[in-house]
């Protein structure tokens, strides 16, 4: 039953991760919702990989390289957070819409 | 000379005019005017050579050229000529060159204007030369898209919304055709797109044929100005400048026609078989129909595209009869037409560069204001009317004489299209070339020498034809050897 | 000669001329017009030289033209007993009327374009003759068409010609389809396109066995429609009275031997054929009949003169169609030889007239002076006698021919109406002949165009001298069709002997009587109505101001024609057009704005939110895993 624990707190890092992003206006708190979805991500990994897998190191590499990419988005991600500030003094997603059909 | 690439040298003569107009600087209009004039030029006589090469005896396919092109699709670059391109190859290459002495006087843009109309030409010598399915429909759309840019940029009367309706009727078109072609490619093996060999594979089951052939008739027929999906082309001849009209109804409406009797019926004879009396009814259709909405209309080139929906529907009830004698009459019938529009056009543009004015109702007496141009104009009319001593009445007699053999009330009434063709084509005389002088255009200049040697062209060549019609027939009867 | 090159000279040389005059001479009229009357020449040596030393047997000058599958088509001028007397006729009314529009059209701008058509004419109509073959029948009967809408639309300038040009080629190609369908049929049925062999197969006695008799008749009404437009009977006869705007010269043409020649030739050619057909001729015979006595009715209360020959070559067309409907080549052959001679020696008169006098009517051209022109006014005479049926001029003896073939069951009725029929034609002849040379001050006639009337504004008559009335190049062709008109008739036997016929029943005078009197009573009628002094010049129609007017407005068939099929058409091209402009454009521009406002309304789902988006995808995602997960 340590698995099923193990999955509920990956979901519920996910969900709240994924209710962040969905939810909030501000692109830093956006950004960490990414950040604590990947880490729900990871965490499933882990918990798949501690108590199924015979091999325990593939779910670690694979958080690994998610840690990496999250990194790495994690610095395009505020880069471009800047460059938006910059331009418009404001970073709430609501004015983004230049997208818009 | 017999290994000579006749058929790669005259697909290169526009694609080299291609290369050459937008390598010379835009500011040298004469220039890039006389590449493609001479472009042209050696179209006609390569098209002349391949005429005079080719081996009426043998018939079928001659010339042959074959070269992998997508191996890994079983795609090749096959061309081969037979008695029916040969006649079209002839047609292209004299509208082609024509077309481009008839824009001599453009102003605009001269350098786009001449790349997309070789273009455009290059595409449709491909279109008769291939006998790859796949080549066929690649030069096919080659062919199709230059006319979105000519009529959008170069057009007149609502040409935006020409050019789309066009564009649009068009690519639906290609949209049927290119899954029949799929069908067909897959249904034979999977192994060739070769035309003749998908013919020969006997792999198409009567079923298969009977669901596939409407795909690719209707897809082609939509470029062939077929009732009832024929409203982009009247509309586009409209909007479209002088030498675009000639070559959009001189040749590439031909296309269309060509198309179904290449793939469509040559490939799925049984569901041709099946479809043709439906297909013959839309065809006699839009004869009379064409001629009736021509009746009504009172701008020049939209009495001109209409007569082009009436006279391809005697094109399509030709194919339709799956006759021999109306395949002739259709094949001679195109060849005709093509001419016969090509000298519409090339006439009506002379009075429109001059007046910008297309409506017969603001004219009167034009014989009398500029008597040679207006002659073009006036046996185009009496071409159009299936006079004999012109090229069509042959054409007209050789399909009336099938239809009325295969599909006697049809055919009858189709006959009686003539009175209506006769009806609009004299009223355009009757009300713009005759009648009371109109003073306001007492200025208009007559053809001079040089304007009146493209038109003098094609009325040499209509009334040629219409003294020696076996010339041609003997041509396009060669063919049946082979198909 | 050889026969042979005659034949081919007659046809090539107006070929040659109508091309050199309208492509080479455009613009040196007088050389144009040389070469046209030398081409005419030409025509008229060799074909009288064919009519006199022709071959004894039919002969057929041709050569293959081309191939087409396995049917071969041959340029063919086949030479027999009617091909040759209709060409010589063809030739010298042509060369007559080419002289006398040197005069008539002397000061016309376009003259040279004029006898460049004339030449067209010529060509058409005698290769038309001398066919030998159905498609050669058919694309010169169409060129004749085009050739008489390009001279009754001369005048290009006026509406009324142009609009009358239009009208005649129209009319005309209706009974065209009903021709080209027809011989398509015959080419089916019989397998030749060779004249002579179709003549082998129809022209022997009884029904050929290889066909079957219903669709012979359909084959010979197929036909007759063709006829029908052509020679203007009912129900299309209308074309022909409006073709007279175009020059008076063109008139002459066109009724006598070229144009509405050509439908009754079209009969005799395939007389065979017609005989093998009862019904059909029977309903030629009605047709013919009841045209000649409509025509009659038009032509007795009519004041101009050009008109009133228009309808006389209506009624006399159909008196040469009763002829061949009742079962006689000779006799509708014959009086379409004599009709020649005097319908256009008619023309050429009227022409004379309305050149000098500026009017077409007939009132005020008499009242001006117009028998002081004595050689048109002995050519209007001996021409109106000889439609009148008067013996010996031409038109008696053929006329009596035609009488005569009305014979046996059922014919009776036939011959009563052609003997009234007669009797009109005498009639309104006279009437024509006294209007114009016994003007008195009693009568109560009222012109409906004063005389000069044409000259004072530029009708396009083109002529501002009129020093001379009757110039030389005048009567030199009247006398010389005065002597046809009067000569023609006493040719019966040769013409008999060139169309094969054996024994020609030479009519008693009993036999002639009734012709004889009831030309004789339209005469006294006409006299005693127009030609005595005093005459009120009234015609007894005018009693009856209805059917007075029932015949002055044509029996109302153009109203009615005009009401019915133009309007007809017209409703349907209206139909048609509002079909192409609200159905299919509408609904081509409908599809495409449907298609545009999806796009639009999709697009607005995509407002630009980063997080719906998000939110979207992650919706769609659970969705597919879900579905996913419930098929595995």
């Amino acid at each position: 039953m340590m698995l099923t624990g193990w999955l509920l707190f990956s979901l519920a890092l996910f969900s709240i991760g994924l209710y962040a992003v969905l939810a909030r206006r501000n692109l830093i708190a956006i950004l960490i919702g990414i950040e604590l979805m990947l880490n729900g991500a990871s965490v499933n990994f882990l918990a798949f990989n501690a108590y199924l897998s015979k091999d325990p190191a593939v779910g670690q590499i694979a958080v690994l390289f998610v840690i990496g990419l999250a990194a790495a988005e994690a610095a395009i991600a505020l880069s471009i957070i800047l460059a938006v500030y910059r331009s418009r003094n404001a970073i709430d997603v609501a004015g983004l819409d230049e997208l818009k059909g | 000379m017999s290994d000579f690439p006749i058929l790669t040298a005259t697909l290169l003569c526009p694609a080299i005019a291609v290369f050459l107009t937008l390598l010379i600087p835009g500011r040298h209009e004469k220039a890039i005017k006389s590449v493609n004039a001479l472009a042209g030029l050696a179209a006609v006589v390569l098209a002349m050579i391949a005429w005079a090469a080719y081996d009426r005896a043998v018939g079928g396919f001659q010339m042959m050229e074959d070269v992998a092109w997508l191996p890994a699709l079983g795609i090749r670059y096959t061309v081969a000529i037979d008695g029916v391109t040969v006649v079209l190859n002839m047609l292209n290459a004299i509208v082609f060159f024509t077309g481009v002495l008839s824009m001599w006087k453009l102003e605009k843009r001269v350098k786009e204007y001449f790349a997309f109309m070789s273009t455009l030409v290059f595409g449709v010598f491909g279109v008769f030369f291939s006998l790859d399915a796949f080549a066929f429909f690649f030069f096919y759309e080659v062919a199709v898209l230059p006319m979105y840019p000519l009529i959008a940029v170069w057009g007149s009367t609502r040409k935006e919304y020409s050019a789309m309706k066009l564009t649009l009727f068009l690519m639906a078109g290609s949209a049927l055709l290119f899954p029949g072609l799929i069908a067909l490619f897959v249904a034979s093996g999977g192994e060739t797109w070769n035309i003749l060999e998908m013919a020969r594979s006997g792999a198409f089951s009567r079923d298969f044929q009977i669901f596939v052939y409407p795909f690719l008739y209707v897809g082609f027929g939509v470029l062939a100005g077929m009732f009832p999906f024929h409203g982009w082309s009247p509309t586009g001849h409209v909007a479209a400048p002088t030498a675009v009209s000639m070559l959009h109804a001189g040749v590439l409406m031909k296309l269309g026609a060509f198309g179904i009797l290449r793939i469509a019926i040559e490939c799925l004879p049984e569901g041709a078989a099946y479809w043709a009396p439906t297909f013959a009814v839309l065809a006699t259709c839009g004869i009379v129909y064409g001629a009736f909405v021509a009746m009504r209309q009172t701008d020049f080139k939209y009495v001109i595209g209409f007569s082009s929906v009436s006279h391809m529907g005697i094109v399509l009830l030709g194919l339709n009869t799956l006759t021999v004698a109306g395949t002739d009459g259709a094949v001679f019938q195109m060849f005709a037409h093509g001419i016969m529009t090509a000298l519409f056009f090339s006439a009506v543009g002379f009075l429109y560069d001059q007046t910008h004015d297309r409506d017969i109702r603001n004219f009167g007496g034009l014989v009398s204001q500029a008597p040679v141009a207006v002659s073009m104009f006036i046996v185009a009319g009496l071409c159009g009317m299936g006079v004999p001593g012109f090229a069509s009445f042959w054409a007209e007699l050789l399909v009336f004489v099938a239809a009325v053999r295969e599909y006697p009330l049809l055919g009858i009434l189709a006959i009686a299209g003539l009175v209506f063709t006769a009806a609009y084509m004299l009223r355009v005389l009757g009300t713009a070339i005759y009648g009371p002088v109109n003073p306001k255009w007492n200025h208009l200049k007559d053809v001079d020498a040089w304007s009146v040697t493209p038109r003098a062209i094609l009325v040499a060549v209509l009334v040629l034809f219409g003294f020696f019609p076996n010339l041609i027939l003997d041509m396009i009867r060669s063919a049946a050897g082979g198909m | 000669m050889n026969p042979d090159t005659l034949a081919l000279a007659s046809v090539v040389a107006p070929l040659v001329g109508f091309f050199l005059g309208l492509v080479v001479f455009r613009k040196h009229h007088a050389v144009a017009m040389g070469v046209v009357l030398m081409s005419g020449a030409v025509s008229l040596v060799s074909t009288a030289l064919l009519l006199f030393g022709g071959p004894a047997e039919p002969h057929v000058v041709g050569a293959r033209w081309f191939t087409i599958g396995d049917v071969a088509i041959d340029f063919g001028l086949l030479l027999d007993g009617r091909t040759r007397i209709m060409g010589a006729v063809v030739a010298l009314i042509t060369m007559c009327i080419q002289v006398y529009s040197l005069g008539y059209m002397k000061h016309d701008p376009g003259r040279g374009r004029f006898f460049a058509f004339l030449a067209l004419f010529e060509w058409a109509m005698l290769t038309f003759v001398f066919a030998a073959n159905l498609l050669q029948t058919f694309i010169f009967w169409e060129l004749v068409g085009l050739a008489s809408f390009f001279l009754i639309g001369f005048w290009y300038q006026k509406p009324s010609a142009v609009a009358a040009a239009k009208k005649a080629f129209l009319m005309t190609r209706i009974g065209d389809v009903g021709l080209f369908v027809g011989l398509i049929f015959l080419f089916q049925s019989t397998g030749t396109l060779d004249i002579q062999s179709i003549g082998a197969i129809f022209d022997p006695e009884g029904l050929p066995p290889a066909i079957a008799p219903d669709r012979i008749e359909w084959i010979a009404a197929l036909l007759f429609i063709g006829v029908i437009g052509k020679s203007a009977q009912f129900p299309l006869h209308t074309w022909l009275p409006d073709a007279m705007e175009g020059p008076t010269p063109v008139s002459a043409l066109l009724h006598s031997a070229t144009m509405v020649a050509a439908g009754v030739f079209l009969v005799a050619r395939f007389h065979g054929l017609f005989l093998d057909a009862p019904t059909t001729a029977q309903i030629m015979l009605a047709v013919a009949t009841f045209t000649a006595l409509l025509a009659s009715t038009m032509a007795m209360v009519a004041k101009d003169m050009k008109r009133v020959l228009a309808f006389s070559s209506i009624s006399q067309l159909g008196f040469m169609l009763i002829g061949l409907a009742a079962g006689s080549l000779f006799a509708g052959f014959f009086h379409l030889t004599t009709h020649a001679f005097f319908k256009a020696l008619l023309f050429l008169c009227a022409g004379a007239y309305i050149h000098h006098y500026g009017t077409n009517d007939m009132i005020a051209m008499g009242r001006a002076g117009a028998r002081s022109m004595r050689i048109t006014t002995i050519g209007l005479v001996v021409g109106g006698a000889a439609l009148a049926g008067i013996p010996p001029l031409a038109g008696f003896f053929s006329k009596e021919q035609i009488l005569g073939a009305l014979h046996g069951p059922g014919a009776t009725v036939f011959k009563v109406a052609a003997l009234a029929a007669a009797f009109l034609t005498a009639y309104y002849s006279f009437r024509m002949i006294f209007l114009l040379t016994r003007p008195n001050d009693a009568s109560a006639a009222e012109p409906d165009e004063p005389a000069y009337a044409q000259h004072a504004g530029d009708s396009g008559h083109g002529s501002d001298d009129h020093g001379d009335a009757e110039p030389w190049v005048f009567r030199f062709p009247i006398l010389l069709l005065v002597v046809g008109s009067v000569g023609a008739g006493f040719l019966g036997d040769r013409i008999g002997a060139l169309l094969g016929i054996e024994h020609i029943h030479h009519p008693t005078f009993v036999e002639m009587a009734p012709a004889i009197a009831v030309a004789l009573a339209g005469v006294v009628l006409a006299w005693l109505e127009f030609g005595r002094s005093g005459a009120r010049q009234a015609g007894f129609v005018s009693r009856m101001p209805a059917l007075r007017t029932f015949f002055e407005r044509r029996w109302y068939i153009d109203e009615i024609y005009e009401r019915v099929f133009v309007r007809a058409a017209v409703a349907i091209a209206k139909l048609c057009y509002g079909t192409e402009r609200d159905g299919f454009d509408a609904g081509a521009d409908m599809v495409a704005d449907g298609t545009a406002r999806v796009g639009a309304t999709v697009a607005r789902g995509h407002n630009g939110r980063l997080q719906w988006y998000v939110g979207g995808a992650i919706v769609v995602t659970a969705a597919l895993a879900f579905y996913l997960g419930r098929l595995s």
